[in-house]
């Protein structure tokens, strides 16, 4: 239950970043049910609404979700001694939260382990529809003078920080940074992507020498 | 509809990113560099984002003082308490009050 309260600043700037997206509400809005993670549902958005190139703004979505594969590696051997309906089912509901409570049952009998991953995964779909929705609402309430969208980069860096556990990820955060401010002038905000990569690249190579 | 359809690609890549080792790469192992590669996927992404919506479209920084102080306050903000709701509020208080500053 705290991590779903943790959940509706992010629902409500997610919404909120749809309506000042101009892509219209209910589409925006089919994000929440089909894709199901706020933070790439807030980049697809915001870059739509900045006017980046379709594919650019798909492809960053993309690369921010790529953790879950992480996730889903972690899960994997759980997984194993589940139904296969369960097997197909199970990852559409694998959000950052969702990974936090369940890897911690990862050893659970079975059927208890699907219940519970079950009943957790209905009620973030059920919060998490509704969240989005009200901050939808709440967007053209608010006078535009409150710069309400500007809750999207603070919330990223906050996300940044709490991500943040041991040393090669700062690098990887600010070499990220660095090379996004670099390649800002790049056609189409590709600057972001390439940004993204050197920063993954520095993170890795940091992550080496900091083991040797 | 363009915006649908990116809607629809994000939605299902990000299903197979969730999917692909539970599905398909159950009983293989995984090498432990990639996985570990991936931890850094985020932190990198992310803040590259937030540099990308700090500048317009030639690339100079677009924003000043407010922002980036509201930006330092989120981030300490998420430093010290780790809850987002405080960091939305921090950073928002702050770009608020020296809004009437600058």
């Amino acid at each position: 239950m705290p991590l779903v309260v943790a959940a509706i600043p992010f629902g409500l700037v997610v919404g909120l970043a749809i309506t000042e997206s101009g892509i219209g509400s209910f589409i925006g809005w089919t994000g929440a049910p089909i894709i199901f993670a706020g933070a790439a549902h807030l980049t697809l958005v915001t870059l739509l609404g900045t006017g980046t190139a379709v594919v650019a703004a798909v492809s960053a979505a993309l690369v921010i979700n790529a953790r879950h594969m992480m996730y889903s590696a972690a899960l994997a051997p759980t997984f194993q001694k589940q139904p296969r309906w369960f097997r197909w089912l199970g990852p559409y509901a694998l959000l950052d939260q969702m990974f936090a409570i369940v890897i911690l049952r990862k050893d659970d009998d079975p059927d208890d382990f699907r219940t519970y991953y079950l009943a957790a995964a209905a009620t973030f779909f059920t919060f998490w529809n509704i969240i989005v929705a009200l901050g939808l609402l709440i967007g053209p309430v608010v006078p535009a003078t409150w710069q309400l969208g500007f809750a999207i980069p603070v919330m990223f860096v906050g996300i940044v920080v709490m991500s943040i556990d041991r040393y090669p990820k700062v690098v990887a955060a600010i070499v990220g940074a660095a090379a996004s401010y670099l390649f800002a002038g790049l056609p189409n905000r590709a600057g972001l992507l390439v940004g993204a990569l050197v920063g993954i690249i520095a993170g890795v190579l940091a992550d080496q020498r900091s083991e040797t | 509809m363009t915006a649908f359809l990116a809607v629809l690609a994000v939605g299902v890549g990000t299903f197979l990113s969730r999917s692909i080792f539970i599905l398909a790469l159950a009983d293989r192992t995984i090498p432990p560099r990639v996985i570990r590669a991936l931890e850094f996927v985020g932190p990198a992404v992310l803040s590259a984002l937030v540099v990308a919506l700090m500048v317009d479209d030639s690339g100079a920084v677009a924003v000043g003082a407010p922002e980036a102080a509201a930006l330092a306050a989120g981030g300490l903000a998420g430093w010290k308490w780790r809850n987002l709701i405080y960091v939305v509020a921090a950073g928002m208080t702050v770009f608020w009050v020296m809004r009437v500053w600058f």
